[in-house]
């Protein structure tokens, strides 16, 4: 019977059309304001790599000084000192170990058509490739004796190896910048994690925008001096130059540990306890914190990665999906309670209070359907001109499969729960008296 | 076919009761054609509704074809609606969105034949009702005569054992009246018992027995003769049956 009643919702769409179409355009605007605010939410607050987000941890330590320290209070100091990052590089913790911090610097393609182009990148180690999954179009990352040796090798984005070196395969060519000549190793695939989780902490677009185009090793761009492209936060004395940030305690580098499984994780707190427990022995630290270890998801919750804004928009479209609903309830009812007669008729043929309530609940659902196909492209639309803001939105204004299914969902959904009260009125009528009204 | 024993339905609000049958008898045989009058307000209706399982009564015994119907439940009264009954209605009472198939159709879905059997039957009551040709028109595209024979075809489609007619040449001018009339006397010739209130005199002289109701009761039977079924009034005259 589903189908029959399927296509009688078809039909019934064609049946007091102003009225259909008011209830389609009703539900579709309502379905694309929260649609579009869920996706929004979505792309923020979504796990970006789902496959191994429990395996990823970022440890977090205090090294501040004693002064300005109230015992108990946590540091907001979130990324490690440079001797910290060496030291993680080295403890042979986990299965994969890596240290980010942002650069910026000047290609020169040696092309008479292109001056220097100012880019921004990471400097950071091989293993940071295949923790992240990254993706390669030509070549591979950098060997972990690369690091060692401060190689001047470099991974381009597929974006500026196509502005510096066209469509080929730049594989073994050199380039000219930050001052050196460095040999392209390799061409990343599309790659453009949103929330950009491996450092959330940059000076190049924030959280969700901006695109990285140049990755050297870690101690390539320490050998060059280069300056973290992204915040400091120094609490003791340093010594001037670059030297001196590099054996100070100010925090400036990101770090992740891949572990070979979530239960791992207690093993490197233990880890993580020691190395602190030692380095008060040598009275590097002098506070006493909890050392802590956050994964994927904890790192962009500690992170507020999703704004309080954006839960605050989604209750406040999903209250106005609940008024579009209302009106939906109010015109559904005066489609149904046109529809007395017939209800009588069937029933008199042979059709229960449930066949009916079924029957009703259905063609609420059709145009629930109508809403949901109106509402994604609404919704599309409303995301597109989102995107045009700002290249923040630009980044998140993506609807995945997953929203275009919840699209439907709820759009179907709101419409059955509309329906609820007419399709419950239209099973109430006497059968008789509408038989003998006709 | 249809039995009702001291059957006794009561409308009530909360000013007034008003008693629509009471101590009502009949009994129909199976094969009969029956033609139920009185004058308005008399319950002629609501004993129709409740013979076709669309009111409740409040006391008394109702059997329909050896099923007693007391206390059962919408589905099975709906059931039991669907399998044994067929309905027209003065008004027709098509469905205005659906073709003459689909319309057919409606009976035929709830009782779950197969879309073969399906189309089989409709087929085979449209045919019976010559509108064979136009299943796929709309009521509103027929006259009132031919929309009356769609709702007779709807009512024959599932077999149904009894039929109930409320007035069903009342919307009808006289000559399309006697086409219905005269096609209502097939059906029950064929075999299917019928049950059918009428205002017209003459109409329920062309039945088999005449119901009388007055006040909620049956107050006279009328037996007509086997061959007064035939549609002569000089026939029935001959018999000495009132016109």
């Amino acid at each position: 019977m589903f189908q029959y009643y399927f296509m009688l919702g078809l039909r019934s769409l064609r049946r007091n059309p102003v009225l259909t179409g008011l209830m389609v355009l009703t539900l579709a605007v309502g379905v694309a304001a929260a649609i579009s605010t869920l996706t929004i939410l979505h792309m923020m607050s979504g796990n970006p790599i789902p496959e191994k987000s429990n395996r990823l941890l970022v440890p977090l330590i205090d090294n501040g000084p004693l002064s300005r320290y109230t015992p108990g209070e946590m540091p907001e100091d979130n990324q490690l000192s440079y001797r910290d990052a060496v030291n993680f590089l080295q403890s042979g913790q986990g299965v994969r170990r890596t240290a980010v911090f942002g650069i910026v610097g000047g290609i020169e393609p040696g092309r008479s058509d292109l001056g220097t182009l100012q880019v921004d990148g990471l400097a950071t180690t091989s293993d940071y490739f295949p923790m992240f999954q990254v993706p390669f179009l030509h070549g591979n990352a950098w060997a972990a004796e690369q690091d060692k040796a401060t190689a001047n090798v470099v991974v381009l984005s597929r974006r500026m190896s196509e502005k510096v070196f066209g469509k080929e395969n730049p594989v073994g060519r050199h380039v000219r910048m930050l001052n050196e000549d460095f040999e392209v190793i390799g061409v990343l695939g599309e790659w453009n994690p949103v929330p950009r989780y491996t450092h959330l902490i940059n000076g190049n677009g924030g959280t969700m925008g901006g695109k990285d185009d140049i990755f050297i090793p870690f101690q390539t761009a320490i050998r060059l001096h280069l300056n973290n492209s992204g915040s400091m936060t120094c609490n003791g004395d340093v010594t001037p130059g670059y030297q001196g940030i590099l054996d100070s305690e100010c925090t400036w580098i990101q770090f992740w540990f891949e572990m070979k499984s979530a239960a791992d994780r207690v093993r490197l707190q233990d880890y993580l306890d020691g190395y602190t427990r030692e380095q008060h022995r040598f009275s590097r630290f002098v506070r006493q914190n909890v050392n802590r270890l956050f994964d994927v998801m904890q790192w962009m919750d500690h992170l507020h990665v999703v704004s309080e804004d954006g839960p605050i928009s989604t209750w406040l479209a999903f209250g106005f999906l609940l008024l579009c609903l209302v009106n939906t309830v109010g015109l559904l009812l005066a489609k149904f309670s046109v529809r007395a007669g017939e209800v009588g008729v069937r029933r008199a043929l042979g059709a229960s209070r449930a066949e009916v309530f079924k029957q009703f609940l259905i063609e609420a659902a059709v145009v629930g359907l109508a809403g949901g196909i109106l509402g994604l492209a609404f919704s599309s639309a409303a995301l597109w001109l989102l995107g045009r803001q700002s290249e923040r939105y630009a980044a998140l204004a993506h609807m995945d499969w997953s929203m275009l299914a919840a699209t439907f969902v709820l759009a179907i959904a709101a419409s059955v729960l509309a329906g609820l009260l007419p399709t419950w009125r239209a099973c109430q009528v006497t059968p008789a008296m509408q038989l003998k009204s006709q | 076919m249809l039995h009702m024993k001291n059957l006794s339905k009561v409308y009530r609000t909360h000013m007034i009761e008003t008693h629509a049958l009471r101590g009502f008898d009949i009994h129909v045989k199976e094969g009969e054609f029956v033609t139920v009058t009185g004058p308005s307000g008399s319950g002629k209706t609501t004993f129709l509704n409740i013979a076709g399982l669309l009111e409740e009564f409040n006391g008394g015994e109702y059997l329909l074809d050896g099923v007693n119907v007391h206390g059962l439940d919408d589905n099975a009264r709906s059931k039991l609606r669907n399998e044994k009954l067929g309905f027209i209605f003065q008004g027709f009472n098509l469905i205005p969105d659906l073709n003459l198939f689909d319309n057919v159709d409606v009976p035929l879905r709830y009782r779950g034949f197969p879309a073969a059997e399906r189309k089989r039957r409709i087929e085979q009551a449209l045919t019976q009702v010559g509108l064979a040709s136009r299943m796929r028109h709309y009521p509103a595209e027929l006259s009132g005569g031919q929309q009356q024979r769609v709702a007779i075809a709807r009512a024959l489609a599932g077999s149904p054992r009894l039929l109930l007619a409320d007035e069903p040449t009342g919307n009808l001018d006289t000559h399309m009246a006697r086409g219905v009339m005269e096609l209502l006397e097939e059906i029950n010739a064929a075999g299917t018992t019928i049950l059918m209130v009428t205002h017209d005199p003459e109409l329920a002289t062309r039945a088999q027995r005449n119901v009388h109701i007055i006040d909620g009761q049956v107050s006279d039977l009328v037996r007509k003769m086997p061959t007064l079924f035939a549609h002569d009034a000089n026939a029935a005259a001959a018999a000495g049956n009132p016109a």
